[in-house]
């Protein structure tokens, strides 16, 4: 007796199986009356939904409006557009090089200041990632190669209760002439950031230093998102979030076992 | 160098203007309401001009520009919304004019480009009691033809998800039009017969 194959149809339709998947079911059908039916009636309510569809026309005033940003935007401009920008680019980086705290220059804030910007960007969504999954297995194949280091994603077996957090996905991040990894975790909702490159690169240091586990973990807030940074292993990692006190909930995302970041925050609160 | 980058920006310019339309479809879908669709619109556009980057033009424009128009919607829209309304295409309602009127007034309208079967009109109805959640699935996939994983990369979820969303949002219609008693599916025939 055949399996049916009820719950491909709808994949089926909406032209989401490989090629092999899509002759099972269609070879399927052929021989089964009810997936039959059952197709025809999903293909009738995808079509009847497809024709319902509202034919929109933005209006005139919005188009104009749209428009005139276009013809606004700084980066269509001459050349003038371009001095004062330029003058005021050079001008604050000048004060910051001679006002800015010794990290800063030393180039672990701008890892900081980089994983950051990135989840800003990315929440945005002027940073689209290059891979969707929610293996961390399949994130670590990808950046496989593409990387100056290797980076394994910890990929703990599924116990009994659902995981708290997934990863959504991962793409390369410019950083120091080469690439960084970023990855996109999502903890009951909140989106988590992590930033990994070489310690060469960048070391954790700065704010509060948090020693837990052998580690020193390293607290600082940016506008408002709780940055957690640390070295390990010869790499350097950035967590950016919006949870609570420090941001340790964050570290779940490596650390099944609520235990552990649940001793960082009692180390964090005992400092 | 002026120049060339003058062409390039004309050049993502015309990207945005040309799924102008698709933009405000979806902004109607998210808002259900044409004045705030076009505030939505206007400040979608305003970031994505800003946020301008060329690899993201180049990998999926109207993915690109559904994201940012919907994480405006998510950040400073929704909440100010009210009413389960969805407005299709027509003349803007006036203050105080019942839907039901406004509705009516517009099955006159001689306007060829307006599916206006009995049955488009309770599977819109539909559509629009339908949650946020699954709203915005339906009319991704079904009005603007996006894949899975381009809508998960819209609304920042895994293909999983919004398959999921998907189905649940197909039982849901397909509930809803049996309580409207739409006769027209093989599957109240199959139950009935």
């Amino acid at each position: 007796v055949d399996n049916h194959i009820l719950k491909y149809i709808q994949s089926y339709l909406d032209e989401e199986l490989e090629q092999g998947e899509r002759l099972i079911v269609e070879a399927h059908v052929q021989r089964c009356a009810d997936c039959r039916f059952a197709l025809a009636a999903e293909r009738e309510l995808i079509s009847a939904i497809q024709k319902a569809r509202p034919l929109y026309r933005a209006p005139d005033s919005l188009r104009e409006k749209v428009a005139w940003l276009c013809r606004s935007d700084p980066r269509a401009g001459s050349i003038r557009s371009w001095v004062p920008i330029a003058a005021c680019a050079l001008i604050a980086l000048a004060i910051f090089w001679f006002v800015a705290p010794g990290p800063f220059r030393a180039g672990t804030a701008s890892f900081v200041t980089t994983a950051v910007d990135t989840h800003l960007r990315y929440l945005n969504g002027q940073l689209p990632l290059e891979v969707f999954s929610d293996s961390p297995e399949k994130i670590s194949d990808w950046f496989a190669g593409k990387l100056p280091f290797n980076l394994k994603l910890p990929d703990y077996p599924q116990t009994p209760e659902r995981k708290p957090y997934h990863v959504e996905g991962a793409r390369l991040v410019g950083f120091k002439q080469d690439y960084a990894a970023y990855v996109v975790y999502r903890l009951n909702g909140h989106p988590i950031s992590l930033l990994v490159t070489s310690d060469k690169v960048a070391t954790a240091s700065g704010g509060e230093e948090i020693p837990w586990g052998g580690l020193r973990f390293h607290f600082q807030s940016v506008a408002g998102w709780k940055v957690l940074t640390w070295s390990d292993n010869g790499l350097t990692y950035a967590l950016v979030s919006d949870l609570e006190e420090r941001g340790q909930a964050s570290c779940i995302v490596c650390h099944q076992n609520e235990r552990v970041f649940k001793g960082l925050q009692t180390s964090s609160k005992r400092l | 160098l002026i120049g060339f980058r003058k062409q390039e920006s004309d050049c993502y310019h015309n990207v945005i203007l040309d799924n102008l339309d698709a933009l405000y479809g979806f902004a109607m879908s998210l808002s259900r309401n044409p004045i705030d669709a076009e505030d939505l619109v206007q400040e979608a556009c305003l970031r994505a001009i800003k946020g301008l980057v060329k690899r993201d033009i180049q990998s999926n424009p109207r993915v690109w520009l559904f994201t940012i128009l919907r994480n405006v919607w998510i950040n400073q829209w929704r909440r100010r919304t009210k009413g389960p309304e969805f407005i299709p295409l027509g003349k803007n309602r006036g203050e105080g004019e019942r839907f039901e009127q406004w509705l009516l007034d517009e099955r006159e309208r001689p306007d060829a480009n307006f599916e206006r079967s009995d049955l488009s009109e309770k599977i819109r109805a539909a559509i629009a009691e339908l949650p946020e959640v699954f709203r915005e699935v339906v009319v991704l996939r079904y009005f603007e033809g996006l894949s899975y994983r381009e809508i998960g990369s819209v609304l920042g979820c895994p293909a999983g998800t919004v398959m999921s969303r998907l189905s649940r949002a197909r039982v849901q219609l397909h509930n809803m039009l049996d309580e409207k008693n739409t006769p027209c599916f093989l599957h109240r025939e199959r139950r009935s017969g």
